[in-house]
C-alpha cells in the first residue's frame, strides 16, 4: 500500500509543474506561436519565488514575484518575436539561455553562493487540508493535504478549457493559430492575441516555477527546471494542446518521475532513475508517431 | 556581406552597452571590466592562443548546428553528442595504448564515432518510427547527461580522485601545445574547411542545402531526402562528438563532471546568430570564445561574476537576429521610397 | 447635369513593394454608390494591389483616399470594415476546422452575461442573415465540408453580417464552375438592388461585360481607361489590357496521336487522413497528345499529381510511363521519364532563396553525366553555369544574374526557368499543373507556344487546369475529375464549355 501511495504522491508532485507549464504553452500553441521558452520562464519563476519568499518572509510574495519574473521573460519574448518579428524559435532558445545565465549570475550576486541556495528562511507554500475530504478512506490522503499549487493547477486546467473553448477570446485564439490572415481580415489584430497568449503562459510558468522551488523542494539550484519545459512541450504536441488531455498526460509523466524514485529503492542507480521521465517521453512520442500525422500547427514537427 | 558585418557589429556593441548598464547598476566599472576582458582574451601574450583553443568546442558544435539547420534538420542534440564523443575518447584512451602518431587519429575517430552514434540513434527513431528528431535529440541530451554521470561515478571512476571523474587517458593521446598554440585549433580549422567543401562542392551537399530551403522541392527533384537526413545527422553528430573529444584531449585529459559545460548550447546560439553560415559560424565562435576566455580574467581583476557573459551572449544573439530582420526590412523600405520618388 | 456622388475616390496612388517593384504608378479611380464596377487587367497589372491599398492591407507611398467625402487612410482591414467596406480575397480566408457560424461571427461574437460565447444566439443571427440574402447555407456545417462556391458565400456573408455597404471581390469566378457563375452574378445583382456597391476584380472579360456597369482597365500599374460596359467590346478591353491586339485563336493543329505513353490502371487512393480520394482512375495519354484534366479544385487533382510524382502511395492500381510500371518506384527514377511543372512555384517548383542556377540544375545534377565529376561525388559547377545559360537563352528568361536569388525574378520568368529545366530533361511524359496561373498575357502566350511545340515533337502531356479557356485552346482530349472519379473523357472538339462545366459541378452530363 505504501509503495502505491508513495508512487501516487510522487505522481501528483511530478505532474504539477509539467501541467502548469504545459497549460501555459497550450495558449501559445493554439495561437500559433512557436514557444519553446517555457523552460526559461519556469526557471526564472523558481528563482524569483525563492528571492521573494526569503526577503519578505512570505510565500505569497514569493509566488507573486515568481509570476512577475516569468512575465518579464514573456515580455521580452513579445518584444522580439511579436513586435520585432524575430524568429520565434531563436527567441525561445536565446531566452532559455538568458534565463540560465541570469539566474546563475543573480544567485551568485545576491545570495553569494554557487550551485544551490537553501536556507530555513525560505518560506514554502503551504499544504491545504480539506476537513471532510481527508477522511475519505484511500483517496483522502491524495485529495486533501496537497500543496496549494496543486489545487491551483487543477483549477487552471478547468479555467483554461473554458477560456479556450467557450469564450470569444478562445475562438480568436484558435483562429490565430489556424489562419492568422483570416483573423486580420475579420478585424482582429493577431499580434494582440499572440501577446496575450504569451502573457498567460508567463503567469502559468511562473506558478510552475514557484512550485518547483517553494513546494516540491525548498531551495533554488542552478538549472533546476531540468528539462521539464521540454517535456511540457512534448506533452502539448502529444495531445494537440487540449487542456484536459494535458492533465492526463502530465499525470503520466509525473508517474514516471515517481517510478524513478521507486526504482531507487530497488538499488537502481540514481542516474538511471533520473532518466525515466525522458525515456517516458520518448515512449509517448513513439506511440504518437505511429498514429500518423495529425493537423500540424507548426511545420517543424 | 557588408550588411551582415554591420549587423554583427551593431549587435555586439549593443550587448556590450547593455552589459555596461547592468554593471553600473551593480556598482562595477564597465570600462575597467571590458578592458580586462579583452586583455585576458586577446592582448596578453598567451591570451590569443587560449582564446583560439577555447573556441574549438564552440566552433565545432556551432558547425554541427549550422549544417543541420541549413539542411532542414533539427539536430539539437549537440550537448549529448558531445558528451558521448568525450566518453568514447575516454574509453579509448583508458584501455588502448598506441604511439601518439596513431593514438591521436584513433581518438579523433572515436570521438566522431561516439557523436555520430548518439545522433544516429535519433536518426533511427525518426526513420523507423517517424519520431520527430526535435524532441528525440533533446531527450537524448538529458539521457546522455545522466548516463555519462553514472559512467564516471561507477565503472570508470578514478578512485583516487575526490569527486566524480575518470583517471587520465594515456599520455600519447594528449594534445600538447606546440609553442603557444594547441593542435586542436588546426583540427577545428580543418573541420570548417572540410564542411565548407562538402556543403558547396559535394553533390550531396548541394542536395542538403536545397532540402534545407525547400524539402518538398528537393524531394520532387529526385533528392533522396530521407537518406540524406540520416547522413546529415551522422555528420553533424560526428562534429559535436569531435568537440567532446577535443575538450578531453586538449583540456583536462580525462572525463570530469561538467565537462560539456555550456559549449553545445552556445554552439546552437552561434549557429543561430551566424544564420547557419559556415564562415560566420567560425567568426562568431571565435567571438564567443573571446567573451568566455576573457570572462575569467575579468572576474579576477574587477570581481564581476563571469556568469554575466552568458547574459551578454544571449543579448548579443537576440539583438543581432532581431536587427538582421529589421535591417533588411528598413533597407528595403528605403529603396522602395526612392523608387516611388523617381518613377519616371 | 447633376454630379454623381463619388462614394470612394483614390487619387494619385503610388505603391512600391520593397525594394523596387512599382506596383501602382499614379493611379486615380473613383467608384459610385450602387454600381457594379469591374477592375480588369492582366496578372501583375496592379488590380489586387489597388484594392489592398484601399482596404488597409498594404501601405502606400503617395496619394490619398476619400470615402463619403472624408479623407481616410485605413491602417488595417478592421478599420475598413468598421467604415463599411469589405473585401473577399482570391484565396478563401476561412478557418476550415470551424463551422460556418463560427467563421462568420469571428471578431464580433455575441456573448452572454458570463462572458461566454453565446452559441445559440450566434447561430440564430447567422441564420437570419442567410435568410435575408437568400444564400442557402447551413450555419452548423464545417467549412471544410462545404463546396468552394458555398465557402465564397460564407466569406461574403461574413462581411454582410458586419453591415458593409461596399463589397470588393478579388477574382471570385476563378474557383467556380460555369454553372455557378450566373448564380453568383444573380446574388451580386440582388445586392446592388438593395443598395450595395460592388467592386469586382477579374481578368475574364466576358463575365465582366455581362455583370458590370462600368469597367476600369489597369495595365502595368497605370490606369488606362474607365468605360461604360455597354459601350465597349471584349476585343477593345483586351487591347487596352495588353496594349496590343490579342488573338483568341487556337494555334493547335490536329495531329494523330501515337502510342500510349502514360497509363493508369484502376488507380485508387483511399486515406483516413485525406478528405479527398481517388477512385478507379483509368487514364491514358498518347504521344503527341495533350490531355487536360478539368475539375473544381479539391476533387482529387492534388492526390493524382502526388500519386504520379511519387509523393503518396496509391492504395491499389498501377501507373505506367512508357510501358514501365512506376507505381512503386522512387522519385528519382520517375524523373527519368516524367517532367513536372507544379502548381505552386514557391512550394514545389523551386527554392526561392537559392540561386537561379541552383534551381535550374535540380534533377539534372543526378541525371546528366556532364554535371558529375569524380565518381558522382563532386558537382561540375562550370557546366552548371553553361547549362543555366542555355536555359536563359532558349527560353528568353530576363534576369540580372544567374547567381541572384530565384525570388528576384518575375513570376513569368520564374515559370520560364522551371519550364526550361523540365523540358530539357527530354522526357516522354510531361505533367503540368496550372501552368499559366498568375502569369501576364505575354508569358501565358509563350508558355502555350512551348506546350504546343513539344506536343508536335511527340511528347505526351497531361495538363491540369482551372482555366476552361486554356483547356479548350490546348487540349486534344478533356477529362473531368469529380469527387475523385473520372466522370468524362471527351475529345475537345466534340464538347463545349457548358458540358464540361456540368460535369465539373455535378459529375453528370444531364442538368439537375
Amino acid at each position: 500500500m505504501t509503495i502505491l501511495s508513495g508512487l501516487l504522491r510522487g505522481m501528483i508532485s511530478g505532474a504539477t509543474p509539467i501541467l502548469l507549464a504545459a497549460l501555459g504553452g497550450s495558449f501559445t500553441f493554439y495561437a500559433g506561436v512557436f514557444n519553446i521558452a517555457m523552460e526559461g520562464m519556469m526557471l526564472t519563476g523558481a528563482f524569483f519565488a525563492v528571492l521573494g519568499s526569503y526577503y519578505s518572509g512570505s510565500w505569497l510574495v514569493g509566488v507573486l514575484l515568481a509570476v512577475l519574473g516569468s512575465l518579464l521573460l514573456a515580455l521580452i519574448f513579445i518584444l522580439f518575436a511579436v513586435v520585432l518579428k524575430t524568429d520565434e524559435f531563436v527567441t525561445g532558445i536565446a531566452l532559455n539561455l538568458f534565463a540560465v545565465g541570469a539566474t546563475t549570475y543573480l544567485l551568485r550576486q545576491i545570495f553569494q553562493v554557487k550551485g544551490v541556495f537553501t536556507h530555513p528562511g525560505i518560506h514554502p507554500i503551504p499544504e491545504i487540508h480539506i476537513p471532510l475530504v481527508e477522511d475519505i478512506p484511500f483517496l483522502g490522503q491524495f485529495l486533501s493535504g496537497q500543496n496549494l499549487i496543486v489545487y491551483v493547477a487543477v483549477l487552471a486546467t478547468l479555467i483554461s478549457f473554458y477560456i479556450i473553448f467557450r469564450t470569444p477570446f478562445g475562438l480568436r485564439l484558435r483562429a490565430a493559430g489556424y489562419n492568422p490572415a483570416c483573423l486580420v481580415s475579420s478585424g482582429v489584430p493577431t499580434n494582440h492575441i499572440r501577446a496575450y497568449s504569451l502573457l498567460i503562459c508567463g503567469v502559468l510558468c511562473g506558478l510552475a516555477g514557484a512550485f518547483l522551488s517553494l513546494g516540491y523542494v525548498n531551495l533554488f539550484s542552478e538549472n533546476m527546471s531540468a528539462g521539464r519545459g521540454w517535456i511540457s512541450l512534448a506533452a502539448i504536441i502529444l495531445v494537440n494542446g487540449n487542456p484536459l488531455g494535458l492533465a492526463l498526460i502530465s499525470l503520466l509523466f509525473g508517474l514516471s518521475d515517481g517510478l524513478g524514485l521507486l526504482l531507487q529503492s530497488y538499488q537502481v542507480p540514481a542516474q538511471f532513475t533520473s532518466m525515466v521521465p525522458y525515456l517516458a517521453t520518448l515512449v509517448a512520442l513513439f506511440f504518437y508517431a505511429r498514429r500518423g500525422r495529425r493537423k500540424k500547427r507548426f511545420e517543424v514537427i | 556581406m557588408i550588411q551582415k558585418s554591420i549587423n554583427g557589429i551593431l549587435g555586439i556593441f549593443t550587448a556590450l552597452l547593455i552589459g555596461a548598464v547592468m554593471m553600473l547598476a551593480q556598482g562595477f566599472d564597465p570600462l575597467a571590466t571590458y578592458q580586462s576582458l579583452f586583455d585576458f582574451s586577446l592582448f596578453r601574450s598567451s591570451s590569443l592562443a587560449t582564446t583560439l583553443k577555447n573556441a574549438v568546442p564552440l566552433v565545432l558544435t556551432g558547425l554541427s548546428a549550422s549544417m543541420a539547420f541549413a539542411s532542414g534538420v533539427i539536430n539539437l542534440g549537440q550537448p549529448g553528442q558531445l558528451l558521448i564523443g568525450a566518453l568514447f575518447v575516454t574509453l579509448g584512451g583508458l584501455y588502448i595504448d598506441l604511439p601518439p602518431i596513431l593514438m591521436i587519429p584513433f581518438l579523433v575517430l572515436m570521438a566522431m564515432f561516439g557523436g555520430a552514434l548518439w545522433a544516429g540513434l535519433a536518426a533511427l527513431m525518426r526513420r523507423a518510427f517517424n519520431m520527430s528528431e526535435f524532441i528525440v535529440t533533446l531527450m537524448l541530451n538529458m539521457i546522455a547527461d545522466f548516463f555519462t554521470l553514472w559512467a564516471i561515478t561507477n565503472p570508470l571512476k578514478d578512485e583516487s580522485a575526490f569527486s566524480a571523474m575518470t583517471p587520465p587517458i594515456t599520455r600519447s593521446g594528449w594534445l600538447h601545445e606546440i609553442g603557444a598554440f594547441n593542435p586542436s585549433i588546426l583540427i577545428m580549422l580543418a573541420a570548417v574547411a572540410g564542411m565548407w567543401f562538402v556543403f558547396n562542392r559535394w553533390n550531396a551537399g548541394y542536395e542538403w542545402r536545397i532540402t534545407g530551403q525547400n524539402s518538398l522541392f528537393a524531394r520532387l527533384g529526385g533528392c533522396k531526402v530521407d537518406r540524406n537526413f540520416v547522413s546529415i545527422m551522422l555528420v553533424t553528430g560526428a562534429l559535436a562528438g569531435l568537440a567532446g573529444g577535443m575538450v578531453v584531449m586538449a583540456g583536462p585529459h580525462r572525463f570530469l563532471r561538467g565537462l560539456g559545460a555550456n559549449y553545445a548550447w552556445d554552439g546552437v546560439m552561434i549557429a543561430i546568430v551566424a544564420n547557419s553560415g559556415l564562415i560566420a559560424t567560425l567568426l562568431y565562435g571565435l567571438f564567443f570564445s573571446i567573451f568566455q576566455t576573457g570572462a575569467l580574467g575579468m572576474e579576477l581583476i574587477t570581481n564581476v561574476p563571469s556568469e554575466i557573459i552568458v547574459v551578454l551572449q544571449a543579448v548579443t544573439v537576440l539583438v543581432i537576429v532581431a536587427s538582421r530582420e529589421y535591417l533588411n526590412i528598413t533597407l528595403d523600405r528605403l529603396a522602395a521610397k526612392r523608387r516611388a520618388r523617381e518613377r519616371f | 447635369m447633376a454630379a454623381i456622388e463619388e462614394l470612394i475616390s483614390l487619387n494619385n496612388i503610388v505603391k512600391v513593394y520593397p525594394p523596387n517593384v512599382l506596383a501602382l504608378d499614379d493611379v486615380s479611380i473613383s467608384f459610385r454608390e450602387g454600381e457594379i464596377h469591374a477592375l480588369v487587367g492582366e496578372n501583375g497589372a496592379g488590380k489586387s494591389t489597388l484594392m489592398k491599398v484601399l482596404y488597409g492591407l498594404v501601405p502606400f507611398n503617395q496619394g490619398n483616399i476619400f470615402y463619403r467625402g472624408r479623407r481616410v487612410r485605413f491602417q488595417e482591414p478592421g478599420e475598413a470594415i468598421a467604415a463599411g467596406i469589405g473585401m473577399v480575397h482570391q484565396e478563401i480566408l476561412l478557418i476550415p476546422e470551424f463551422t460556418v457560424w463560427e467563421n462568420i461571427v469571428l471578431g464580433s461574437e455575441p456573448v452572454d452575461q458570463w462572458g461566454r460565447l453565446d452559441e445559440e444566439r450566434a447561430r440564430q443571427l447567422v441564420g437570419e442573415k442567410i435568410q435575408e440574402f437568400q444564400f442557402h447555407l447551413n450555419p452548423s456545417a464545417r467549412v471544410e465540408d462545404i463546396s468552394v462556391a458555398a465557402r465564397q458565400k460564407v466569406e461574403i456573408l461574413k462581411l454582410l453580417y458586419r453591415r458593409v455597404s461596399v463589397l470588393i471581390l478579388d477574382e471570385p469566378t476563378a474557383v467556380l464552375t460555369p454553372q455557378e457563375i450566373p448564380l453568383l452574378f444573380a446574388e451580386l445583382s440582388r445586392l446592388r438592388a438593395s443598395g450595395h456597391t460592388i467592386i469586382f476584380i477579374s481578368h475574364r472579360l466576358e463575365e465582366v461585360l455581362a455583370l458590370s456597369d462600368r469597367i476600369t482597365v489597369l495595365r502595368k500599374g497605370k490606369k488606362v481607361a474607365t468605360v461604360e460596359a455597354g459601350e465597349t467590346t471584349r476585343q477593345e478591353l483586351a487591347r487596352l489590357m495588353v496594349g496590343r491586339d490579342v488573338l483568341f485563336l487556337s494555334r493547335r493543329k490536329p495531329q494523330t496521336p501515337g502510342k500510349v505513353v502514360f497509363k493508369t490502371e484502376n488507380l485508387n487512393f483511399v486515406n483516413n487522413q485525406s478528405r479527398h480520394q481517388l477512385h478507379n482512375i483509368q487514364l491514358k495519354v498518347h504521344a503527341g497528345e495533350i490531355v487536360a484534366v478539368a475539375g473544381v479544385e479539391g476533387n482529387g487533382q492534388f492526390e493524382l499529381v502526388n500519386a504520379i510524382m511519387g509523393l503518396n502511395q496509391p492504395t491499389s492500381g498501377k501507373i505506367f510511363v512508357d510501358t514501365t510500371d512506376i507505381t512503386q518506384t522512387e522519385i528519382l527514377e520517375r524523373r527519368r521519364l516524367i517532367s513536372f511543372v507544379p502548381q505552386d512555384r514557391g512550394k514545389m517548383g523551386a527554392s526561392l532563396s537559392a540561386m537561379v542556377m541552383e534551381n535550374a540544375m535540380m534533377t539534372h545534377h543526378r541525371l546528366n553525366p556532364r554535371f558529375i565529376l569524380w565518381k558522382g561525388l563532386l558537382l561540375n559547377f562550370n557546366y552548371a553555369q553553361i547549362f543555366t545559360d542555355q536555359i536563359v537563352d532558349r527560353f528568353k528568361v530576363i534576369l540580372s544574374s544567374k547567381f541572384s536569388p530565384f525570388r528576384s525574378l518575375s513570376g513569368g520568368n520564374q515559370q520560364k526557368v522551371i519550364l526550361g529545366r523540365e523540358l530539357l530533361l527530354d522526357n516522354p511524359f510531361l505533367l503540368l499543373d496550372q501552368p499559366t496561373r498568375g502569369l501576364d498575357v505575354g508569358s501565358i502566350e509563350y508558355v502555350h507556344e512551348q506546350i504546343l511545340r513539344i506536343r508536335q515533337e511527340g511528347k505526351a502531356i497531361l495538363m491540369i487546369s482551372a482555366d476552361l479557356e486554356e483547356i479548350f485552346l490546348l487540349a486534344d482530349r478533356i477529362v473531368v475529375l469529380y469527387r475523385g472519379e473520372l466522370v468524362a473523357d471527351l475529345p475537345s472538339d466534340k464538347t463545349n464549355v457548358e458540358e464540361i462545366g456540368r460535369y465539373m459541378l455535378t459529375g453528370k452530363a444531364i442538368p439537375e
